[in-house]
């Protein structure tokens, strides 16, 4: 204390010798940074880190909780994967209930997508990589035109799984669209569940912003993710994909 | 970096203490200090980063940030601690224990007041009203009404702190909830208009509590080019306001933004990004005499130093 009382007052004299010829004086604030680092010089508070123990231990072992089994790995690949399907069509499931009425679609992205999921026992902890973001599904109603534009962007980008829909890549762009089973109407709006990150835009998704109705529904996609492969553990079922063709590509 | 601001306030501290003719002991026991500490946007953030080559790996910490606010009290007479909002939400102890232990952990760093933000809505009001016995300090809302829910009376919208004779009246303004949180979960909590409310706070404050200074706590978000209210606009278009610690934007400010208005009265607008990984810091002196504000430094000078025993 004493050390650093004498540093201050050394600067102190030496600065007021430069102050004196160099800096008029202004009744304005003096603004250095006002960021304090928290880093490594800083030990930890012995009693915060007490506190903190016993919440520590539980999360790193709710991370290893097991909540479902994938005979196989599932992974992300261009237009249709294992990943890719198995969340459109979670989004689904988890959403409809909330909703309270049949979606037309569902969307991810594979940027969303952080890792895949290992074969073998899923952990919390996987399901966290998966999706670390706190990304809330919403359903968004969209014109018909705005949903061939969501069409083309997925046959051209390769990164947008979609689901409850088929279609066909031809020179860059989707056709034979069909939605439900149903072949696509231009002249209609449908509804698509996704995460609020894309329906804002995120992944250059633009077109989800000229969306005419976007309805939160107050659950996050981890969550969801999290929900389905725990009710597949308790009705006995493995984490597994739909794999029925969902894009068919023309040369 | 760090060496060039210690200069560069102590420069203009130095200035003053000449201008003053005053020996530095007796001009500064003419004043009162206070020191005023701050974070936002710590988003559950109890352990550091993983120290993995990532931007702010091995920083933040909140048994460290303790360790560094004990050591600021022990050095400076008259310390606040505020928060600006979204305390949740972003790792798993809020996912698994609701926020309890981020209350418990700001409690005992006796953290003075903070306000709410919108993450601090996720679990619904009833999250929030289950959480709150956990806090030990007060959360300032002046522009949310809560009385048609079941959160009616449990927050005020501003509180008179005194040290040392000076009074700090601090209050407290959140984001519009529409758009950004589910209705679900802020049911029917109004969003009043941050720019008449915080009008109506200064007004109390100044002239009704006889404030020296008024700080706000906002979670308005730094600043906008689409017209939105920030804490910019709010500093410009409302006067009697000496500081505002903002939230929401994960803004990382090198230093805080003055907005000066006609009469002369300043403004100051600071963030200090997220996560926990700095403390926000700025330190004012008011004349013991008048109790009038006299200056503000940022100066990282006695805090930047590594923690030593001596």
């Amino acid at each position: 204390m004493n050390n650093h009382f004498s540093k201050v007052l050394t600067v102190l004299a030496l600065s007021l010798s430069m102050a004196g010829c160099q800096r008029p004086w202004a009744a304005s604030p003096s603004l250095g940074t006002t960021d304090v680092p928290v880093d490594k010089t800083l030990s930890a508070d012995p009693q915060l880190e007490a506190q903190i123990s016993p919440y520590r231990e539980e999360v790193t072992q709710k991370m290893s909780e097991v909540v479902g089994t994938a005979p196989v790995a599932l992974v992300k690949g261009e237009y249709e994967s294992p990943l890719g399907n198995f969340v459109v069509d979670l989004q689904l499931a988890q959403a409809e209930p909330l909703y309270k009425k049949p979606i037309d679609l569902s969307l991810t992205t594979n940027g969303g997508l952080r890792v895949p999921l290992p074969e073998g026992e899923i952990t919390t902890g996987n399901i966290f990589e998966l999706m670390p973001f706190e990304n809330e599904l919403v359903v968004l109603t969209l014109k018909g035109e705005t949903v061939k534009q969501l069409f083309d962007y997925a046959a051209e980008k390769k990164f947008a799984p979609i689901g409850n829909a088929t279609y066909t890549v031809q020179n860059g762009k989707a056709t034979n669209i069909r939605i439900n089973g149903k072949p696509f109407d231009m002249g209609r709006t449908y509804t698509l569940v996704t995460s609020d990150y894309l329906a804002g835009g995120g992944d250059n998704l633009n077109m989800l912003k000229d969306a005419v109705q976007t309805e939160r529904l107050g659950l996050l996609l981890r969550e969801a993710i999290l929900q389905q492969i725990r009710q597949l553990a308790a009705a006995g079922k493995p984490v597994t994909a739909e794999t029925g063709k969902r894009v068919t590509i023309l040369p | 970096m760090r060496r060039r601001d210690f200069l560069k306030t102590t420069i203009a501290g130095a200035a003053g203490v000449s201008l003053l003719g005053m020996p530095f002991t007796a001009e500064a026991a003419q004043r009162i200090t206070l020191t005023i500490l701050h974070t936002n946007d710590q988003h559950s953030r109890i352990d550091l980063f993983p120290d993995d080559g990532r931007k702010y790996g091995g920083m933040g910490g909140m048994a460290r940030r303790a360790t560094l606010i004990e050591q600021i009290r022990k050095e400076e007479p008259n310390v606040l601690l505020f928060d600006s909002g979204d305390i949740w939400q972003g790792t798993p102890y809020f996912n698994f224990f609701g926020g309890e232990l981020e209350y418990k952990l700001m409690s005992q760093m006796k953290y003075d007041a903070a306000t709410l933000g919108n993450h601090d809505f996720d679990n619904g009001l009833e999250g929030l009203e289950k959480m709150l016995p956990h806090a030990r300090f007060p959360f300032l809302s002046a522009n949310y009404d809560f009385s048609n829910t079941i959160l009616q009376n449990r927050f005020a919208p501003y509180k008179v702190f005194e040290k040392q004779s000076i009074k700090i009246g601090v209050f407290g303004l959140g984001i519009e909830l529409a758009g950004l949180v589910s209705q679900n979960n802020y049911g029917e909590t109004l969003y009043l208009d941050p720019l008449d409310t915080a009008r109506e706070m200064v007004q109390e404050l100044r002239q009704n509590q006889q404030c020296n200074l008024v700080v706000c706590l906002s979670h308005l978000g730094y600043k906008y080019d689409d017209g939105k209210i920030d804490d910019v606009t709010l500093a410009r278009q409302v006067e009697g306001i000496d500081l505002i610690l903002g939230g929401h934007t994960h803004t990382f400010l090198d230093q805080p933004e003055v907005v000066r208005h006609a009469s002369g009265h300043e403004t100051l607008v600071n963030q200090v990004g997220w996560s926990g990984i700095f403390l926000g810091r700025l330190d004012f002196s008011f004349s013991k005499k008048t109790r009038q504000k006299t200056g503000v430094r940022t100066a990282a000078v006695p805090v930047n130093r590594p923690v030593t025993t001596s």
